[in-house]
């Protein structure tokens, strides 16, 4: 694990670097091999447990393959299509949800004079400091009694308690780090604050805000407990699959499990980041 | 002081959220953790020291060294990622880094589970490589198992929020210093690490917590005692039914997290004065 | 074609309970039980009651899964919600006690005709806890030695001879602890029974004594030298996994469990099982119906349906090789010699008449964990 660190630009001055620009490629690729050993390692071993049918020592690869287990996963009761959609729409509410909470929250915390400022950013971190079984048993109380429980926004509301912590401070940072007098600059010839905030402030913090999103998505799309205790069984998630197979050790479907939910987690990313390189790398260094 | 009642206004809806989801329903629990028999009293705490105390510290160990592992690694990736020459290399790097943090906790216990065992495909493919011998090979089922997890899955995490602020900074400083003949490296820790240093210290503590409270891989992973206080949680909830230490556990772990959490507030608060 | 669906027709509208209903069953523990009533229990049910339909919610393997279906209930009984969102749940035996004690079920064994069915006394007794007439046991389960034959040739027979058998070979006995799951704990009460000073049988049937409770120092002394010279393996699934690797030779699994990794492909076929003297304890799989289920009569047929020797017979035997919960005079009636006795390949029914336990009673069981927490682990 210690081999990123040879992955450091190595430190040479300009002038020296030039004769020596052959050999790099040397260090270069066996870093990278090394990463990429590490990272795809353990992914391997995830993507050949999706079709192995049998595979034990001292076999150092299945022994033979097939795609049983997917009809399984896929079964028309398992209903795994729906609970995939659910959490699919789960992931993009709770994402929306969160942004339009943290923006606001991001920039009075970083911008504006607040009283308790260390104790506020502190209690959106309760939800994810505190162990959650004991206290999901009162909120799924609190939404029966609300009527909450087995609806998506239920369900949403849970999965935004625990993302807020990620949009809340990462929007913080983002917007402390947007230099101020770049702001200043803009109102000192006339732009309005809310103009400024939207044309200098905000694409300035998006690369941050969009990572948060991406986290938040992510939590979202792998969070069990919460889905659980305020979905089920109406709104069928599809981490509940994951836990009960991969808790028990059935290799097989948790793993295909897990391969279908880096569709999503995927497809998301890769759009958040068309949106970032459009619309905000452009404006970076201006 | 005219800002006050519009920043209240702008925190107050994210900040009822977490007061009527989490903090309401947490109350309950906190009282719950000092609940002994009919009355009040520290008796879950004092049970709680005397079974979990070398867990906490346990915690508190491994989660610390898996966050300075995750912040060196997180800074050299995003750092060469900002500042690297070879565009390939760049952009395969850009590719690499990011899938583990797909990857759900307990799906990442799972393959770890069988990556790291003594015949896992780890030491397999090291002695296929003629690395290591069958002998020599040994399980990292242990609390190296547990720190490899966490990096594995949250440095990808703290590298994107950090290679993220790298891309937003001002290039002109950096393209002055490396005018000037500064090698990268000075220019990684003496110009770019500073200017982000919030970000990546939030992402720390980001990470921190999370690690904190992640159950599945001290689980799946780590066979051996001492083991994280989120296994001993689960431990007294599902073989005893008993909330109260439970619950003084939790507060144990909370407490932990709000140190550190302190630390970046501190921070935080000097830079806005 | 038309007088078919006439029939259907007219005996959904004769039916009284025949308005369309979802049932809905919640079970704890593997991925296979959310299969058992998805793949098998719930077409079969819902083509018996033609209108109704079965949905299935798996809350995660072992305890963990029971207490989430106990919390639940618990959320719902303080929120004072109507009818419950559950109308058939499969919880450990541990669990039903409290539940019970809770108000939260129905008793329904006598209502149903295969309540009579069951007169093993695990059905009636919960670690201690009456649970007579709220229970129908879906399954019985065994915790049982599961070894590699290549690396063992003779399998201890009894808790001595694994002590010395595991002193020979260091680090080829492997257990999960305590926290990591049943098996491990399982494993542990047998040790008690085996070594413990006390009497093994005051442990499962009580009355609590608190006296009793100090005579388990020598054993627990011996079990941490024991542990020592063993490996300590990841979870239930973990002892499993590292059989399958070749790590270690033997270890403590449950045996639905063992069957279901040999089903999936990742156990090699050959290994096997052994049931060591004085025994291991094993547990029920129950069927509990709450009180508030929107569906009571229906979830009563269901689980009639459940324990039928029918079902009993071709889904918990042929398709898992799992103990029946129903009497197994029934159960075998319905079989073939052949498939009945493939559930007594490794062990006999005598072992399992001898040295099947129950595990000890509630507060014992507390009381031994928590002293091996203070002794073995610490």
């Amino acid at each position: 694990m210690s081999t990123t660190n040879d992955a450091m630009p190595v430190p040479r001055s300009s002038m020296k670097r030039l004769p020596m620009m052959d050999l790099w490629w040397l260090p270069r690729a066996l870093v990278l091999g090394l990463l990429a050993f590490v990272i795809f390692g353990p992914l391997t071993n995830l993507v050949l447990w999706t079709v192995a049918e049998r595979w034990y020592f001292p076999n150092a690869l299945p022994m033979s393959y097939g795609f049983s287990f997917w009809a399984r996963v896929f079964s028309p009761r398992g209903n795994a299509m729906e609970a995939l959609g659910n959490s699919v729409l789960v992931a993009m509410l709770t994402v929306i949800l969160a942004l339009a909470l943290a923006i606001p929250a991001g920039f009075a915390l970083a911008r504006l004079k607040l009283p308790f400022r260390g104790l506020i950013l502190l209690a959106f971190l309760l939800p994810q400091a505190f162990p959650n079984l004991p206290v999901y048993v009162n909120i799924a109380r609190v939404f029966y009694q609300l009527g909450l429980n087995g609806t998506i926004l239920g369900v949403v509301l849970v999965h935004m308690t625990h993302g807020l912590v990620f949009s809340v401070w990462i929007a913080t940072a983002a917007f402390s780090a947007v230099d101020i007098e770049l702001e200043q600059a803009a109102r000192s010839v006339g732009a309005s604050a809310i103009r400024t905030f939207r044309d200098i402030t905000l694409p300035l913090a998006m690369p941050g805000l969009m990572a948060s999103a991406i986290f938040v998505f992510l939590e979202s799309l792998d969070e069990f407990t919460g889905s659980y205790f305020v979905g089920a069984p109406d709104i069928n998630m599809l981490p509940l699959l994951l836990y009960t197979a991969s808790g028990g050790g059935n290799y097989q479907i948790a793993s295909i499990t897990a391969l279908v939910l880096l569709v999503p987690s995927i497809g998301f990313m890769l759009v958040v980041e068309r949106f970032l390189k459009s619309d905000v790398l452009s404006k970076v260094g201006h | 002081m005219s800002h006050r009642p519009l920043s209240l206004l702008l925190v107050a809806p994210a900040l009822a959220v977490i007061l009527l989801l989490f903090v309401v329903p947490l109350v309950a629990s906190v009282v719950g953790a000092f609940e002994v028999g009919d009355g009040f009293g520290f008796g879950n705490f004092v049970k709680a020291t005397e079974l979990y105390t070398q867990d906490a510290i346990f915690t508190v160990v491994i989660v610390s060294l898996s966050t300075v592992l995750i912040g060196l690694f997180s800074i050299a990736i995003a750092g060469y990622l900002t500042l690297g020459e070879n565009p390939r290399t760049v952009a395969i790097l850009r590719w690499l880094y990011r899938w583990p943090m797909f990857i759900p906790f307990i799906v990442t216990g799972q393959v770890l589970r069988t990556f790291l065992a003594k015949n896992g495909l780890f030491n397999n493919v090291l002695i296929s490589l003629g690395i290591l011998t069958p002998v020599q090979a040994e399980s990292f089922l242990d609390w190296r198992g547990i720190v490899i997890a966490f990096v594995w899955k949250q440095t990808p995490f703290v590298t994107l929020l950090l290679a993220g602020a790298m891309a937003s900074l001002d290039r002109s400083t950096i393209e002055a210093a490396r005018n000037l003949g500064a090698s990268r490296l000075r220019i990684l820790f003496e110009i770019v690490v500073p200017q982000v240093a919030t970000t990546l210290l939030v992402g720390l503590i980001l990470s921190f917590v999370t690690m904190m409270s992640v159950l599945s891989v001290p689980l799946m992973i780590n066979a051996q005692s001492p083991t994280m206080l989120t296994t001993d949680i689960a431990f007294r909830i599902n073989a005893y039914g008993d909330y109260g230490v439970a619950n003084a556990l939790g507060l144990v772990s909370l407490l932990i997290t709000s140190v550190v959490a302190w630390i970046y507030l501190r921070h935080g608060v000097r830079k806005s004065l | 074609m038309k007088t078919i669906l006439k029939a259907a027709l007219l005996v959904s509208l004769a039916a009284p309970s025949a308005s369309a209903a979802e049932l809905t069953v919640m079970t704890a523990g593997d991925q296979n039980m959310v299969d058992y009533v998805n793949e098998y229990l719930g077409p079969l049910f819902e083509e018996q009651n033609p209108g109704n339909t079965v949905r299935v919610v798996g809350t995660g393997p072992g305890d963990a899964g029971s207490q989430k279906i106990v919390e639940r209930f618990e959320a719902q009984s303080k929120a004072g919600t109507a009818t419950w969102d559950a109308d058939v749940a499969v919880v450990h035996e541990k669990f039903t006690g409290p539940m019970v004690k809770a108000g939260y079920l129905e008793s329904y064994r006598s209502k149903i005709d295969t309540g009579a069915l069951v007169t093993r006394a695990n059905a009636d007794m919960a670690l201690g806890s009456d649970v007579s007439g709220y229970v129908m046991p879906m399954y019985n389960s065994q915790a049982a030695l599961a070894y590699n034959p290549a690396l063992v040739e003779n399998p201890p027979k009894s808790y001595p001879e694994i002590v010395s058998w595991a002193k020979e070979h260091p680090k080829m006995f492997g257990y999960n602890g305590i926290k990591g799951g049943a098996s491990g704990v399982s494993f542990v009460m047998g040790w008690i029974y085996a070594f413990g000073e006390g009497d093994a049988k005051n442990l499962m049937t009580g009355p609590f004594e608190e006296s009793e409770t100090q005579k388990w120092g020598p054993a627990l002394a011996s079990l941490k030298d024991f542990t020592k010279n063993a490996t300590l393996t990841p979870g239930n699934a973990g002892t499993l996994d590292l059989l399958s690797r070749g790590e270690i030779a033997m270890g403590p699994v449950w045996v639905d469990m063992f069957y279901s990794w040999q089903a999936n492909g990742q156990l090699p076929p050959d290994f096997k099982l052994v049931l060591p003297a004085p025994g291991m304890p094993g547990q029920p799989m129950h069927y509990v119906i709450p009180a508030k289920s929107a569906n009571v009569t229906l979830a009563e047929k269901f689980v009639q349906l459940a324990t039928s020797p029918k079902v009993q017979a071709d889904g918990i035997v042929t398709r898992f090789n799992w103990y029946p919960g129903i009497d197994a005079k029934y159960v075998q009636a319905e079989l073939d010699k052949k498939t009945w006795d493939k559930l007594f390949t490794d062990i006999s029914p005598e072992d399992i008449a001898t040295k099947s336990k129950p595990f000890p009673i509630a507060p014992y069981n507390n009381a031994i964990l928590e002293a091996y927490e203070k002794q073995v682990s610490n």
